[in-house]
């Protein structure tokens, strides 16, 4: 084998294609997320660095690669307005990774950029947290571990042929063997309560109900099949009709958007309402129903409850609306136990001034308050009233789309009386109108109706396309009453297209019940799985807080430690398990000459076996064929073929292949 | 200064008591080093930027990645190191040395555990190692070059093996001694043609014209002859093979004399003295060599030629029993790679 001298190492050429495939590998997921130019011009960039090293004579000027750099940073600051913050960061952190490979032809270059590679790995966690992500991310550390390799590999040559599974092998073996290192850390490091800082114009990829109720808003998020929030029921589960998750009230209209306005800033003490009403729900037997929620990041600060909350986390407050707020808007996964009675009585006395308030009105649609003070008049009390406003839209042509027509000005008297087509904003934005305009206090409750059960994880699962929006009337000595327009409708005028999509609404339409009952198929089932693998995903690698690892100390009846006495343990296990490590015997070369001789002592047996001679040990594989020849029987011809191959194998290769050794194994084997 | 010196002086008693010496190597664990390079610093910033950035948003995924990382660049301490572990380097046969020629010192590495070693470095400082694979079955070889200042006993100076396999992350070395004898010959010095007539010394009848090559006739050639006498002359005329005998080869040494050179410097002396043994022993004749204290006979043939060249080397040195003491003594602390295997 030829040597190569400190100096020839230092300034051979590069081996680029290792070290643009980790690149392009650690870029790939962020493609998704950046500005497409960016992802273009990076894939050209390695392009004609690649193309570069099969023409040595091709070079990228000096100046062209200034030029590029501004103009990136220029395109950036054009896109985002700014190059700071989470995207426009990221953007720019990418396009300069990725033009960087244009300056990279020396050693340094190579292991500065390879080394940035970890640091822009973290940058897809920033978009994403699935369990995908996580599994995708070995690739590129392979590949960067992979491109490490090879720079500091004499015969680059023999790399570049390396086969791929063979790079898998290599890259992998280290990979593995920082994997017990990476769960004692991740278990033991201790976590602080809060970040260090906060960065400024983070913006949280979050979603779902906002705080008001625009036209189009809602059934915008019924597209959506991501997932709101998760529920577990600790012990029984209430029937569909009352599953009806409650997020907030809209108690206030403008004409156009429905809008929460705090009337009263009283939280109510969930004791004293269950005190309260103990005698009603001894003689009702009102069920209460305690359940575990995991929200999604919703940017609102309100937290999901099954209608109506008795009992929730001490970080929210229960307010007079029986929503429940938290301090602070929710921009991370959130989790928390509440508990939920649906046929709670609540305020079932109002005071005059609250009356007022939640019959306000503002002037437009004169057709809608005509209507709703005849209606009045004729009906025998406020029930039935609102009873016959169901009815009309049960009875009469009242169509359920999620591509409703254009409403005229006044939108409830163009919905109700001309267009006859809406989403639930419309049905239940118009009930209250028509409510109020009767001098009934009612408001619109947003929130999230039914969802999906998964059999394996015993878990609701809520998604967006659940998002709901309903009414409370109120009744005298009755209280809030919950009302659901929507679910008024004639089955037959629901679109189509609306059930085949959103079978999970059928909860809301009794007829449609046969398609509930439809066994799990495949691809549910596999959702299912996934979903509940995401679930003790979230729970046990995303959700790992200073909390749960406190627990976790607890059940392993460490928790007496202190934070001084937690790192000395981690400590000790990874330098235990290092020297486990390093005392193992690195036994892949080795593995070669006893796969062989291993294959001899099966020759052995299987002579003893086929042709019945007694072999001892300290017989040769030649002394053994002899014998076998002096036999003369062509049954053993085969054994003879091995025995020549072992002796090929043993003595006469100088280095024999793996591969060939393998065969010979397996010829080995087949023998009987 | 005084400090640095001593620290220096410190650290090569301490390097020295754990360096392995002699012909052939094998590393010890006790002397091998492992410290991070510079991308293994950069390594180890870019994760304390992402460990601050996984606290900061309490990123759990971007915790686990940076943890990940820290266990591979943990176990690629044992990685790294373990890639020089194992490896026997022998010292091969030096080629004759003058001063002024680079002493070029052949290794030879092989794997005492058979397997394979990658990109393992060995030099006298890291800049200026030769770079090598060890497979598992194979030898590799490589060459460690010095520059031969000084006649005499070569004492080659320290060794360093060493690797930043797989990563460049860490870099291993150890270092050793061989401790192989090389003599360094004075360099030859063809002596002006007055110093030449005179130490053309011959023996007994008084003088003549050296090299004067007095063809006495042909004899058959037998097995052993020197091919520089043979007649290739006639050999190529297809008349056979003879040697030419000449009447003076037998009578007629050399005597190559100390003294016979007037004003000139010791060390002139001694080049004039080896390019003359050197000539006489390609022409194959017989000759003598004196030197003040110690004489050695007329004789030909290559031990007699490296006898003269190490006497002319040593000469004056006094080292010529130190060295082959302590040969012994360090061949003790060497392992044998046989054993070990």
């Amino acid at each position: 084998m030829r040597s190569v001298s400190a100096e020839a190492l230092k300034n051979r050429p590069l081996p680029l294609i290792p070290i643009i495939v980790a690149q392009q590998c650690v870029l790939l997921p962020l493609y998704f997320y950046i500005p497409v130019w960016i992802a273009l011009l990076n894939t050209l960039v390695a392009g004609v660095v690649i193309y570069s090293t099969k023409n040595k004579r091709f070079k990228v000027a000096r100046w062209l690669k200034f030029v590029i750099t501004v103009l990136a940073i220029v395109g950036v600051y054009l896109v985002f307005n700014k190059i700071s913050g989470k995207d426009a960061g990221i953007s720019l952190i990418a396009a300069m990774y990725g033009l960087k490979t244009l300056e990279t032809d020396k050693t340094r270059d190579a292991n500065l950029l390879l080394s940035l590679s970890f640091f822009i790995l973290t940058a897809g966690f920033l978009f994403s947290s699935s369990p995908l992500i996580v599994l995708y991310q070995i690739v590129p550390i392979l590949a960067i571990l992979n491109a490490f390799v090879t720079i500091h590999s004499l015969n680059t040559q023999a790399v570049f042929k390396k086969s791929f599974v063979q790079v898998l092998k290599e890259s992998g073996r280290y990979l593995f063997a920082g994997l017990p290192i990476m769960g004692i850390l991740f278990v033991f490091f201790p976590r602080l309560d809060g970040p260090l800082w906060r960065m400024p114009g983070v913006s949280q990829s979050a979603s779902g109900i906002s705080d008001r109720m625009s036209p189009g808003e809602i059934s915008d998020l019924q597209l959506s099949d991501k997932v709101a929030f998760r529920a577990r029921f600790d012990k029984k589960e209430p029937s569909s009709i009352d599953l009806y998750w409650r997020v907030l009230t809209l108690n206030e209209y403008d004409g156009l958007y429905w809008f929460h306005t705090d009337f009263s800033e009283e939280a109510i003490d969930s004791k004293v309402v269950q005190k309260n009403n103990a005698g009603e729900i001894k003689d009702k037997k009102l069920a209460t129903y305690s359940y575990q929620v995991v929200l999604e990041p919703t940017r609102l600060n309100y937290l999901v409850s099954l209608d109506k909350p008795v009992k929730m986390p001490s970080m929210g407050k229960i307010k007079q609306d029986y929503t429940t707020q938290v301090d602070y808007r929710l921009m991370n996964r959130t989790r928390y136990h509440g508990e939920s009675i649906p046929g709670l009585k609540i305020e079932p006395e109002l005071s005059v001034e609250q009356k007022l308030r939640y019959t306000q009105l503002p002037s437009g649609n004169p057709k809608s308050r005509q209507l709703a003070t005849i209606l009045r008049l004729e009906a025998l009390n406020d029930e039935a009233y609102i009873n016959q406003l169901l009815s009309q839209i049960n009875q009469e042509p009242y169509f359920y789309t999620l591509r409703p027509p254009i409403m005229e000005e006044d939108i409830v008297d163009s919905f109700w009386f001309d267009k006859k087509k809406g989403f639930c904003e419309h049905y239940a934005g118009a009930l209250v109108f028509l409510a109020r305009a009767a001098n009934i206090p009612a408001r619109v409750v947003i929130g999230y109706q039914g969802g999906e059960k998964n059999p394996l994880s015993d878990s609701w699962l809520v998604r967006y396309s659940d998002a709901h929006a309903w009414t409370e009337i109120w009744f005298a000595s009755k209280g809030w009453i919950r009302i659901d327009p929507t679910a008024a409708i004639a089955n037959h005028r629901i679109e189509k297209s609306l059930l085949n999509e959103y079978r999970q609404r059928d909860l809301l339409f009794d007829s449609l019940e046969a398609i509930d009952i439809e066994e799990p198929g495949f691809i549910k089932n596999m959702s299912y799985w996934a979903d509940s693998l995401s679930h003790n995903w979230n729970d046990w690698v995303l959700d790992f807080n200073s909390k749960k690892q406190f627990d976790l100390f607890k059940k392993l009846g460490i928790s007496g430690l202190n934070d001084k006495q937690i790192i000395m343990l981690m400590l000790g296990l990874v330098t235990i398990f290092l020297i486990i490590l390093s005392f193992k015997k690195f036994r892949f070369a080795v593995k070669k000459e006893s796969e062989i001789s291993q294959g001899f002592r099966l020759i052995q047996k299987k002579i003893e076996k086929q042709a019945r001679l007694k072999v001892t040990g300290c017989e040769g594989p030649l002394q053994l064929k002899q014998k076998l020849i002096a036999l003369n029987d062509p049954q053993h011809n085969n054994l003879i073929r091995v025995l020549d191959e072992y002796i090929r194998l043993r003595y006469q290769e100088k280095e024999a292949e793996l591969k060939s050794i393998n065969l010979f194994l397996k010829k080995t084997r087949r023998i009987k | 200064m005084h400090t640095t010196n001593s620290l220096k002086s410190w650290s090569r008693k301490w390097f020295g008591n754990r360096m392995p010496v002699g012909r052939e190597i094998k590393l010890s664990q006790k002397s091998t080093y492992i410290w991070p390079t510079r991308t293994g610093y950069l390594i180890i910033f870019v994760l304390f930027l992402m460990l601050v950035g996984a606290t900061n948003y309490q990123n759990n995924l971007a915790f686990m990645l940076t943890f990940l990382l820290v266990g591979i660049g943990l176990v690629s301490i044992i990685f790294t190191f373990k890639n020089l572990q194992g490896i026997i380097f022998t010292a091969l046969p030096v080629d004759e040395v003058f001063v002024g020629q680079v002493v070029k010192i052949p290794v030879s590495l092989s794997s005492a555990q058979k397997r394979s070693h990658f990109t393992i470095g060995v030099g006298e400082n890291d800049k200026s190692c030769q770079y090598t694979d060890v497979s598992e079955h194979q030898f590799s070889q490589l060459q460690v070059e010095f520059s031969a200042k000084k006649r005499g006993h070569f004492v080659l100076p320290r060794l360093m093996a060493t690797s930043e396999f797989p990563f460049g992350w860490l870099r291993t070395w150890a270092y050793f001694r061989f401790d192989i004898p090389v003599i360094i010959y004075p360099l030859p010095e063809e002596p002006e043609p007055q110093a030449y007539l005179n130490s053309g010394h011959q023996t007994d009848e008084g003088e003549s014209v050296p090299g004067s090559e007095d063809l006495s006739g042909l004899a058959v050639y037998q097995p052993g002859d020197s091919l520089s006498k043979v007649d290739w002359k006639a050999f190529a005329r297809e008349r056979g093979m003879f040697v030419r005998e000449f009447s003076n080869y037998q009578s007629k040494d050399y005597c190559f004399n100390w003294h016979d050179f007037v004003g000139v410097t010791d060390e002139l002396r001694l080049s004039y003295l080896t390019h003359l043994v050197l000539e006489a022993a390609k022409q194959c004749v017989s000759y003598s060599l004196v030197l003040p204290g110690k004489t050695i006979g007329f004789q030909s043939g290559y031990s007699h030629r490296q006898n003269c060249l190490r006497s002319l080397a040593l000469y004056g040195l006094n080292e010529e029993n130190g060295l082959s003491k302590k040969h012994e003594l360090d061949k003790k602390n060497t392992v044998n790679p046989v054993e070990a295997s």
